[in-house]
């Protein structure tokens, strides 16, 4: 087990500051309870420290910019954090700040990841290394970084200046001997425990973690209780140290927000195309596939408008999810400004073995084609326009078929165990029987029609209350066209029911 | 083939024609002799567009089988025209249009080819379908509103390559030579049959179409007239017979 404790220690304002261009040098406080929580770099050359109250930071700095603290949107880019550690190492556990009351943080949010398992696929622990703290520097994070056996131990490491400057210069994980070392080196003000502990381990003179370890356990255990015993022993890799594991959400959901409203559906395809890439990004590290992408057009105070592209077979490709994309969006025509682009999937899915197996065998990419061809009618046409028939076991001739999804087109599993009857049907129906003139015991529909064949009765549903009798005939038209014709034997008209064309 | 294609090919054509003699002449003897060329003549036969009358009977079948061997006999390929448009005129409904290509539809569906129908006059009957041998989950029907997005259908399917056959019936408005022209291109591109129902008045107008059979009703029997075939003599025509099973006379009871 190797543990890797990321601490995060000026997240309350970065949470806040994200959105400001890198260039901006005002000043910045973030305050809770009247206090100065965190302070940004030009306010900090200003002597603006955190646990200044928030009067005296004014005076240091009277164009001093306040801000509340935000623990809700901490929470929320702590989640996006871990979720960007999730690319790196399956097992990653957030770990959001604790405060005591009044107090400053006793503890920054961190990250907890465990990189045995990553080591092999970044060529070493050092690349590893280095390109996290690339990608954290990218996103602007300030952080610093601890090694250890154990959760506790990482966390504890992290905060180690010398261990910090080791960790920059190392190559390789170091053995269980090295981390005793460190361990028994660190200051006991470093030790994850109350202030109240801390202090008293200070008044019995306790200032190396070695002096803490060389007590008989039972000791310590009389003076600084349960809790503190199973904390050493935790760090000293004695006993297990759960954190709980982070799950990704079975969703993705990204918004864009726009400073300057945009009022052309093409200028919307730019950033249509970061959320889609950012999607599919996601979706290919977790071997999920999403059949449905719902776009949510925000239309700030004057609502929103949600649109819906669908796929039908999993598809990781971002060219082509936005193409289809781009055949809806050519057809919405925007109301007003748009002020925020959202991109939401609700149901994540497995991909599972067997749709891959069908792309490399048999008739895969025949197969492929038609589904992109699907996709594409479905997204400029809408959904409606597109059907397939099956046949359906009924009596009545207008319920032996009926309208198929047109996603199970290419299901090679269903097959129809259905027959259909042995004699002579219409390859035309027509939606409602069409009634036909009756004059002088001729039939004239377009001219007059000859009974050639029949009749064959089809006599269905007198078991309940409306009762369908008929008796259907082969009827051939003036100019030669072939009909299929039926006398309703309740109310004696006749009407026309398919073509046999 | 556009004219541009045209153009070039031809002019390539002519640079053969004035080179080959003069590589020749120049041949050393002792040399290995030069990979034959072809010919610019028998380049020039190759050539879909030019229509040879003499090798009518011994020309391969390129077509894609009818079913009807009559109708076989006529066509230059011994079949629909492959990966191009084949129009079908026809006024009125009922006269065995569909029973023309369904044989051609099955064998493309029982060979896993999809097969779309865009804009169908009516309901198609799954349980006629099914009798005459069509897989219906290869099935799709395309319900595409206004001029536009049925030309853009259409135009999406030929292309796509997924597709066996479309076929196609013309809506209200005729559309213009441009477009049909687009679609023979998409059919080509695409590898796909194409079949377009339109008006038995449109017969009078020009088309880019490989294939135009004028459909009509004499008695019991379908009449196909051939109005344009290309490289293929036209203005034959054939009787097709009906289903022995529609066109039985049973004693009228009434």
């Amino acid at each position: 087990m190797l543990w890797l404790c990321i601490q995060l220690p000026k997240l309350p304002l970065e949470a806040l500051t994200r959105a400001h261009r890198a260039g901006d040098s005002a000043a910045v406080a973030v305050t809770q309870h009247s206090l100065v929580v965190e302070a940004n770099q030009s306010a900090s050359t200003q002597h603006v420290e955190p646990g200044l109250s928030i009067a005296t930071a004014c005076a240091y700095c009277a164009e001093l910019q306040l801000l509340e603290r935000d623990p809700e949107r901490e929470e929320q880019l702590l989640q996006q954090l871990a979720l960007w550690a999730y690319s790196f190492t399956p097992v990653v556990s957030p770990r959001s700040a604790e405060r005591e009351q009044n107090q400053l943080d006793s503890n920054f949010a961190c990250l907890y990841l465990e990189i045995s398992g990553s080591l092999k696929a970044y060529r070493g622990l050092a690349p590893l290394l280095q390109q996290l703290g690339k990608e954290l520097r990218k996103m602007r994070i300030s952080h610093f970084m601890g090694l250890g056996h154990s959760p506790s131990a990482a966390h504890l490491l992290s905060q180690l200046p010398e261990h910090r400057q080791w960790l920059l210069e190392t190559r390789s994980a170091p053995t269980p001997q090295q981390w005793r070392q460190w361990i028994s080196f660190a200051p006991s003000k470093l030790l994850d425990c109350s202030h109240k502990a801390i202090a008293k381990l200070y008044a019995c003179g306790i200032k190396r973690v070695s002096q803490l370890l060389a007590i008989p356990l039972s000791e310590v255990g009389g003076r600084f209780g349960r809790g503190f015993i199973d904390y050493l022993a935790r760090l000293n890799g004695s006993r297990p140290d759960p954190v709980p594991s982070f799950e990704p959400p079975a969703e993705f959901h990204s918004e864009l927000f726009f400073p300057s409203p945009l009022d052309n559906s093409e200028q919307l395809l730019f950033p249509a195309g970061r959320l889609v890439r950012e999607l599919c990004r996601q979706l290919q590290r977790r071997q999920l596939y999403s059949q449905q992408l719902c776009w949510v057009l925000d239309y700030g105070s004057r609502g929103s408008q949600q649109i819906q592209v669908e796929v039908s077979r999993p598809l990781l490709d971002p060219q082509r999810l936005i193409a289809l994309t781009k055949l809806q969006f050519e057809r919405v025509e925007l109301k007003e400004p748009v002020q925020a682009l959202t991109l939401k999937c609700q149901q994540l899915r497995p991909i599972e073995s067997h749709n891959l197996r069908e792309d490399f065998f048999d008739e895969g990419s025949k197969l492929n084609e038609s589904y992109q061809l699907i996709d594409k009618l479905k997204a400029r046409l809408g959904h409606q326009a597109l059907s397939g028939v099956t046949l359906k076991e009924s009596y009545l001739p207008e319920q032996a078929w009926q309208n198929a999804d047109s996603l199970t087109l290419q299901n090679k599993a269903r097959k129809h165990h259905l027959t259909p009857v042995n004699a002579p049907r219409p390859n035309w129906l027509l939606p409602r029987p069409d009634r036909i003139q009756q004059r002088d015991h001729k039939l004239f529909y377009d001219g007059e029609l000859h009974l050639l064949q029949g009749p064959e009765r089809i006599d269905g549903y007198w078991w309940q209350h409306h009762r369908h009798a008929r008796d259907y005939y082969i009827a051939r038209g003036a100019h030669g066209s072939l009909y299929w014709v039926f006398q309703d034997l309740t109310s004696e008209h006749w009407y026309l029911h398919g073509v046999y064309s | 083939m556009n004219s541009a294609e045209n153009f070039l090919q031809n002019k390539q054509l002519a640079q053969q024609a004035s080179n080959g003699p003069v590589l020749s002449g120049q041949q050393q003897p002792g040399q290995q002799p030069e990979p034959v060329q072809p010919q610019p003549l028998q380049q020039l036969l190759t050539r879909p567009d030019i229509w040879q009358l003499a090798s009518g009977q011994r020309r391969p079948r390129t077509g894609i089988s009818t079913g009807y061997r009559g109708l076989d006999a006529l066509l230059t390929g011994h079949g629909w025209p492959r990966a191009a448009t084949t129009e079908l005129l026809i006024d009125k409904a009922g006269i065995g249009e569909m029973s023309l290509i369904l044989p051609t539809l099955a064998e493309l569906t029982r060979q896993g080819r999809m097969v779309i129908l865009a804009n169908p006059p009516h309901i198609p009957y799954a349980p006629a379908l099914v009798q005459a041998g069509v897989q219906l989950e290869k099935l799709l029907i395309l319900h595409p509103r206004g001029q536009r997005d049925q030309l853009w259908a259409a135009e999406q399917s030929l292309q796509s390559g997924a597709c066996g056959a479309l076929i196609q019936w013309q809506g209200k408005e005729t559309p213009a030579d441009k477009d049909l022209r687009r679609l023979q291109v998409a059919a080509r591109d695409g590898d796909c049959l194409h079949f377009h129902f339109r008006p038995g008045s449109c017969a009078q107008t020009p088309s880019p179409a490989a294939l135009r059979l004028q459909l009509k009703s004499d008695g019991e029997q379908l009449a196909l007239h051939l109005l344009k075939q290309s490289s293929g003599k036209s203005g034959q025509r054939v009787h097709l017979a009906r289903h022995p099973d529609l066109v039985r006379r049973d004693q009228p009871l009434h």
